[in-house]
């Protein structure tokens, strides 16, 4: 209705995008504010998935926790195992079996490139490139066939305990991951192929969503999202963990901090964790056991647990419920970080000594990605709002706990 | 790094400086807490705010209920820091970081929606995990890990016919 | 042109149309959680669910046929979940994929559903943390066999519940 100046006025629209939506990735509620294709603003609403993650971890013990840090983010189990066990082992002190570190390596790399493969595929099929998504989930089908044999689960692994890995690799391993590795090398390079010079994706793509290095550390983010922007950090680098130092590796950073820097940042950095598996298996896996034989946390061999009263005793303080049996850290505070494929997630425990921790607080990336969302589709349009929100890789499942 | 310069300018508000586990933590008053957060980033240098949470220590022994905790990053150095702001149960206040860092917003949320702490001067401050509408915060130690009810609180599917998308009977 | 019998195809109309829907079961994918990548593998090439029919996957309810719940439902998603089952035309199934959907899993705690069979009415339980793929297509064919076999949907057992603990409504 025009006014008195002779001015058109027009109201905004509310659109819902979601919880249950094609798009979305999962459960996230967007309320768009929108001026006809125009994103005046945007609301993420989240907590729809939100299982209590946290407070579960009180009533649990350190142990039993690793199979609730599965179900956080599901694209890379392993990564939250792997965390998760670290935070608990400098908080104790304990030391991993060079065997353990290896493989916990080899595992973790593969599971990174199980979340970006799949993250560069759902990119392109929001995009409407829907095959890549299948190549990318036949990609995912050869590392669960990986992670089914090692682990027993294709999804739900929990394969490390705090002190090391649950059980030991099966004996052709190395065989099977170089060629698995060699076979994931190719896939990357025909998705690559596929959609970096592919105009309808570039212009879908291409400066949409960007933000800047100092904008990425003020919203604190991290991993692929911080890199792509030029935040050249890197927990693997930073704070190593696992044996990292020894690995040879680039720590990749681009300047566009765009839909598509992201999304060429993800293939880079799947051949950069190829690099580190390939190096750690030309050296071979070094002997010895995988779990750290100290009381605080292994059990002992049943030839001991029958034979000698230490070993009994040693096996009871370890199964039997009760306070001061079991994993137990003493009392105090601590927070440790690691490389997942979303960023660094972190692991703040609390312990009072217990067989269980005080407090488990789960540093989710996807949270400070989603939340940045709003900012990065500033003036942009309602076909960019899937663009970048496929960009970020947000998981659910980390995001509410 | 050496935080006890900090001590002197912050007298009474910086309880304790200490490494626990080879990690620096600050233990701070809450008053003192956005005065302090104010001086690590812009005096030396914490550019990036990695967490927010809360914790309840209710049964341990600290000289507050709650605390809201803060980690810090230097990007630069490398270094962290761990800055703790003890909370009283009986007026859960504190002021919000989220002027320092925009990335602070949400986490305050939940530690507000899950602890109850209040965020004073945050542009938003509602529940963000548990339902609008929800009653208690969930990760406090006095509250039931099986909730009180609410999951089993919703009506079982009646399917309906004869009524139209709003409702209404369609007189068939 | 040889005329006769043969050419006609004879069934009964019941016979044609439970083929018909058996056939072309059209999920609505309600994934939230782990299980929705389980859910994604099987509709994907290696396990593809789309051989038994269930090809079209919108996530329209309205033109959906079976609704998978994969996944963990929070105490934000339930009154979500309930208006999306409610959307769907009649006929309508419900496979609950997982340990979370069909009893609240791993998960007892204060904002999970310990089972969405409470205010839903469900026809398979597939059990598993996440269930293999084959389990799922399993379920598929459990709905399969139980159209071809004429038995009533979980929905229409729970309408005639109803009907028959309050038959003064009909009237």
């Amino acid at each position: 209705m025009p006014t008195a100046t002779g001015e058109l006025t027009t109201k905004t629209m509310l659109l819902n995008m979601g919880p249950q939506h094609p798009a979305t990735h999962g459960t996230l509620h967007l309320k768009l504010e929108l001026d006809g294709e125009r994103v005046v603003a945007c609301t993420p609403e989240i907590g729809y998935l939100h299982t209590g993650f946290e407070k579960l971890g009180e009533y649990l013990t350190y142990n039993q926790f690793v199979v609730v840090t599965d179900r956080m983010n599901y694209m890379s189990p392993l990564s939250n195992n792997i965390g998760y066990s670290i935070a608990v082992e400098e908080m104790m002190g304990v030391e991993i079996p060079p065997r353990g570190q290896v493989l916990r390596v080899i595992l973790a790399e593969l599971s990174r490139i199980a979340d970006h493969v799949l993250c560069c595929g759902l990119q392109g099929m929001d995009l409407g490139a829907f095959s890549v998504m299948l190549w990318a989930f036949v990609e995912r089908e050869r590392l669960y066939d990986v992670f089914e044999w090692v682990t027993g689960a294709r999804l739900t692994t929990s394969y490390t305990r705090v002190g090391g890995l649950v059980r030991d690799v099966p004996p052709e391993f190395v065989e099977r991951v170089r060629a698995v590795s060699k076979k994931c090398g190719e896939v990357t390079d025909e998705i690559e192929r596929m959609l970096a010079d592919n105009p309808i994706f570039r212009q879908r793509t291409v400066g949409i969503g960007a933000f800047t290095s100092e904008q990425c550390i003020a919203w604190g983010l991290t991993g692929p999202l911080a890199r792509s922007s030029g935040v050249g950090r890197d927990v693997r680098r930073d704070r190593p963990y696992s044996g990292y130092e020894a690995y040879d590796f680039d720590v990749v950073t681009r300047s566009e901090g765009d839909c598509w820097g992201r999304f060429m940042q993800r293939l880079e950095e799947m051949r950069q964790s190829l690099r580190i598996i390939r190096q750690a298996l030309d050296r071979g896996l070094p002997p010895g056991p995988v779990m750290a034989i100290t009381k605080k946390v292994s059990l002992p061999d049943k030839e001991s647990v029958w034979g000698s009263i230490e070993g009994l005793i040693h096996h009871f303080k370890q199964i039997m419920p009760g306070r001061g049996h079991g994993v137990h850290p003493g009392p105090g505070e601590h927070y440790s970080c690691t490389e997942a494929p979303n960023g660094e997630l972190g692991f703040y425990l609390v312990s009072d000594g217990g067989s269980g921790p005080y407090r488990v607080r789960v540093r989710p990336p996807s949270l400070y990605a989603l939340q940045a969302f709003p900012e990065m589709l500033k003036g942009r349009m309602l076909s960019d709002v899937v663009a970048v929100l496929s960009s970020l890789n947000v998981v659910a499942g980390e995001l509410d706990r | 790094m050496d935080y006890a310069p900090l001590k002197d300018r912050f007298p009474g508000g910086v309880l304790s400086v200490a490494q626990e586990n080879g990690q620096d933590a600050i233990e701070v008053t809450r008053d003192a807490a956005h005065d302090v957060l104010k001086a690590l980033k812009d005096e030396h240098g914490f550019d990036m705010l990695v967490d927010v949470c809360g914790v309840d220590y209710l049964k341990l022994e600290r000289p507050e209920r709650f605390a809201a905790i803060y980690h810090l990053l230097n990007t630069q150095t490398n270094a962290r820091v761990r800055v703790r702001a003890f909370v009283p149960e009986s007026d859960p206040r504190i002021a919000t970081a989220s002027d320092l860092w925009p990335g602070a917003g949400w986490p305050e949320r939940e530690a507000f929606d899950l602890y109850g702490i209040v965020f004073t001067g945050h542009r938003d401050l509602r529940r963000i995990l548990m339902p609008e509408g929800y009653e208690g915060h969930p990760l406090r130690k006095d509250y039931p890990l099986k909730g009180r009810g609410e999951r089993e609180d919703f009506p079982k599917y009646e399917p309906v016919e004869n009524v139209d998308w709003q409702g209404q009977p369609t007189g068939d | 042109m040889k005329s006769g019998l043969a050419d006609i195809l004879l069934t009964t109309k019941d016979k044609l149309v439970a083929w018909a829907r058996k056939n072309s079961l059209w999920p609505m994918p309600f994934g939230t959680a782990c299980c929705a990548i389980e859910m994604m593998a099987t509709l994907s090439s290696r396990y593809d669910l789309a051989r038994f029919g269930a090809e079209v996957i919108r996530f329209s309810p309205r033109q959906a046929d079976m609704m998978i719940v994969s996944g963990r439902i929070s105490l934000k998603m339930m009154p979500v979940l309930i208006k999306i089952w409610e959307q769907m035309p009649e006929p309508k199934w419900c496979i609950s994929m997982g340990a979370c959907a069909s009893s609240g899993g791993v998960f007892d705690t204060y904002t999970l559903i310990q089972g969405v069979d409470q205010f839903i009415p469900v026809d398979v339980y597939v059990p598993g943390c996440p269930p293999r793929p084959e389990s799922l297509i399993d379920a598929v064919l459990k709905i399969q066999e139980q159209i071809e076999k004429r038995q009533p949907s979980a929905a229409e057992v729970w309408a005639q519940d109803l009907q028959e603990k309050a038959p003064a409504k009909a009237s």
